[in-house]
């Protein structure tokens, strides 16, 4: 079959293209068909440029001569008449320049396309487009994306791990976003100040001073015992009118500038002093110089003078003893009216009222006078019995502090005495006590001492006691002690006896014991273990040496297993007989054949019986048989040791049963001659 | 065989484990050769069929000749476990050669 399509193939490859052409160009013409089997031709179009088949008609194009139209392109035709092939490398540019004017004429071919389509380039920028709106979409979903997972790193604990960890920038963003909400929930306070920093930094250290801030200070107790204005009520007045005498002045400087130098003279109520300084004052107003008495001639010499004519001038006013601030100010009025007067030349006018105004005055101040006398008698009377009175209460404080003081005295003596008396009840009674022990310790010893000596005394007496009972010993009863060691004699006899049955005894239970072990062995069908027994035996043996030898030289599986019955090892004796007479012609080393040949012929063999003679194998079982049948183990046992090679070895496991029994035989055989010679030697 | 043991269960089972009785050491190694025997001769038959199938087209000497094969290696097999068997086992002892 295979070769068959083969060679359809080969067939149709075989024939000559240029046949085919013949036959199928017209029908191509024809239906515009093309064949599977035809030759690709430059058909292949770029999508979007018309056929080449177009401008040539119905003939099929050669492609060498579609490639030189496309190479004289950029010359003769115009570029929207021709088809647009890929560009070569070489065209590039001539291409690129001639897709900027698209072609605008409907193809008249057989494409598709109604519309010309865009020039070859005009892919790319809608490429592009698509391009950037993809990039675009991917930038804007990708900052959303961004946005999201930072918004959710602020309120998600978890995304804020996996964020600020995996995703790029994320921490910083998050970081960012947070301190900015750190920022915002601490706006109310200012922005933070770097003052701890400078502070940290060492600049603009604030300093304070050691004695800044409240101290302590004791507080300024009002001394009493020192001197004060406390002490005495009279001084108290005393620095006090000064004060009130500077403020009196003060209005007066404030009124009057040039009054001022008399008002002060007058302030210190002492006429002589203020002479002197009148007597400057005297170059403006003459008339008030002159002192008390004479004032009244003296502004009169003066006054004549200016006005002669007129009448004579008004005296100035000058009071005595004008101390009160109020007197001098009526005076100084009424001594500027005066000088008004004066200087009016209306003295004649008012002479007489002024005077009368002065000794108005005059009584006035002297009433002030009196009652300020009055006043002060009152007062100095008054402060005298204040005196009096506040002297009569200290006395009385002083009085009652002294009583007091005499009170705790006596109080305080009383106690001292209580005191006294309860030390003085304390120190006897810790006397007596201690006397009483000191007491009690003296009877003490005394008795210790009469107990020992006491007791010295009853030694003495046992002491003497013994010896006398020692002395009678000596002489009457030392025949007790020949009368003991016979008794004592005695008693070794009856002990000697006494071990004979005792060895009696023992060797009478070990020979129970033994026979015990020979019963059980004896009486018991199949193998039972008699180690009981055995332990039994040698608990009764007490260490004798030959017992435990002998016991020691049975097989330890013999008592712990059991040693087969005598009818036992006989019934196997048969059956070992069998196999054995089977492999009895075996010669040395002996193979398949000779095993196949023994088995046959020994099916056809005679049996011996009774004692043969000989050493071949029949004989040695007959005379086995024989042996144990008689139950001569210990015999039947030596003539299958005489046996050799595989019969041996098939008789080994009845050979081991037969020594096992025949160990444990000899073992008891040995311990009942062992107590059998015990008893023996006994006597 | 079944007579030794004996009816008390307890020394039967150790007598059995430990190694097998010596009567019966020719009647096993007789057993394991019978079985080998028609072990090893069944597969050389069968070796034998195939052979003949594949390659002699169906002659029947192939067969045969692995049948051969198969029992006479397993005779020899028998035949040495027999000649060694009978002399004492030499394990665990020193042989000194001339």
């Amino acid at each position: 079959m295979l070769r068959v399509t083969l060679s359809r193939s080969r067939i149709l490859l075989a024939r000559p293209a240029a046949a085919r052409a013949q036959w199928l160009a017209p029908s191509r013409t024809a239906f515009q068909q093309r064949y599977f089997a035809d030759r690709k031709t430059e058909e292949t179009l770029v999508p979007g440029s018309q056929s080449l088949k177009q401008p040539y008609g119905g003939v099929p194009p050669v492609p060498g001569v579609a490639k030189s139209a496309s190479s004289t392109v950029d010359t003769n035709t115009p570029a929207k008449n021709i088809p647009i092939l890929p560009p070569k490398p070489e065209d590039l540019s001539d291409v690129s320049k001639q897709t900027l004017t698209p072609p605008t004429t409907v193809p008249t071919g057989t494409g598709t396309a109604s519309v010309a389509p865009p020039a070859g380039p005009t892919n790319p920028p809608k490429k592009s487009r698509k391009m950037r709106k993809f990039l675009a979409y991917l930038l804007v979903l990708s900052a959303l994306g961004y946005g999201g997972g930072v918004y959710y790193a602020l309120v998600s604990d978890n995304w804020h791990d996996f964020f600020t960890e995996y995703v790029p920038f994320g921490e910083d963003a998050v970081g960012y976003f947070e301190e900015r909400a750190f920022k915002k929930r601490s706006q109310g306070r200012p922005p933070a100040l770097p003052r701890l920093h400078e502070q940290v930094r060492g600049e603009e250290k604030v300093r304070i001073p050691s004695n800044a801030g409240v101290s302590s200070r004791p507080a300024e107790k009002a001394d009493l015992g020192g001197k004060g204005p406390h002490v005495s009520a009279v001084d108290d007045n005393v620095p006090k009118p000064k004060p009130a005498v500077e403020k009196g002045a003060a209005p007066v400087t404030g009124q009057e500038k040039k009054n001022q130098a008399p008002a002060k003279p007058e302030e210190s109520s002492s006429s002589h002093k203020l002479l002197p300084k009148q007597d400057g004052k005297q170059e403006s107003s003459p008339a008030a110089t002159p002192s008390a008495k004479k004032e009244e001639p003296r502004p009169a010499a003066p006054a004549p003078a200016p006005a002669p004519v007129q009448t004579p001038l008004v005296d100035h006013i000058n009071i005595e003893n004008a101390s009160e601030p109020v007197v001098q100010d009526v005076v100084k009025i009424l001594n500027d009216l005066i000088t008004v007067i004066n200087a009016d030349g209306a003295a004649g006018k008012y002479s007489s009222t002024i005077e009368s105004a002065k000794d108005n005055l005059k009584k006035v101040i002297g009433d002030i006078n009196t009652l300020k006398a009055t006043e002060q008698k009152n007062a100095e009377d008054k402060i005298k019995q204040l005196h009096a009175e506040f002297d009569g209460a200290a006395k009385q404080l002083l009085q009652r502090h002294e009583d007091s003081i005499q009170n705790q005295e006596v109080r305080w003596k009383e106690e001292f005495e209580a005191e006294q008396k309860l030390i003085k009840e304390a120190y006897e009674q810790k006397l007596k006590t201690e006397l009483d022990s000191v007491n009690k310790v003296y009877d003490q010893k005394l008795k210790n001492e009469l107990l020992e000596q006491a007791i010295a005394l009853r030694r003495d007496f046992t002491t003497s006691v013994q010896n006398q009972v020692e002395t009678e010993r000596g002489g009457r009863l030392s025949k007790l002690g020949e009368l003991s060691s016979s008794v004592a004699e005695l008693e070794k006899l009856t002990g000697e006896w006494n071990n004979v049955v005792d060895t009696n005894l023992q060797t009478q239970h070990l020979l129970v014991a033994v026979e015990a072990v020979r019963s059980t062995l004896e009486n018991s069908t199949s193998p039972t273990p008699f180690i009981e027994e055995l332990a039994a035996l040698k608990e009764v043996a007490s260490n004798d040496p030959v017992v435990s030898a002998a016991i020691a030289s049975i097989n330890p599986k013999a008592y712990q297993i059991g040693i087969p019955t005598y009818a036992q090892l006989i019934d196997r004796f048969r059956r070992v007989a069998t196999e054995v007479r089977k492999a009895a012609l075996l010669p040395e080393n002996a193979g398949v054949a000779s095993h196949v040949a023994s088995f046959l012929l020994s099916k056809v063999m005679f049996r011996k019986e009774g004692l043969p003679v000989g050493d071949d194998v029949e004989s040695v079982l007959a005379r086995t048989e024989v042996l144990l049948e008689e139950g001569d183990l210990d015999g039947a046992a030596r003539e299958m040791n005489g046996l050799g090679g595989w019969s041996k070895t098939l008789a080994r496991d009845w050979l081991g049963e037969c020594r096992k029994v025949l160990e444990v035989q000899q073992a008891l055989d040995v311990i009942a001659t062992e107590a059998r010679l015990q008893s023996l030697l006994v006597d | 065989m079944s007579d030794t043991t004996t009816p008390t269960p307890a020394t039967a089972p150790a007598l059995r484990t430990s190694r097998p009785l010596s009567e019966s050491l020719l009647n096993d190694k007789w057993d394991r050769c019978l079985s080998s025997l028609l072990i090893k001769s069944g597969l050389g038959l069968s070796f034998g069929v195939i052979f003949s199938v594949l390659l002699f087209k169906r002659r029947a000497f192939p067969a045969w000749v692995g049948l051969g094969f198969g029992a006479g290696r397993a005779v020899e097999e028998c035949d040495s476990s027999f000649k060694g068997a009978a002399a004492q086992s030499r394990d665990g002892l020193r042989v000194l050669r001339p």
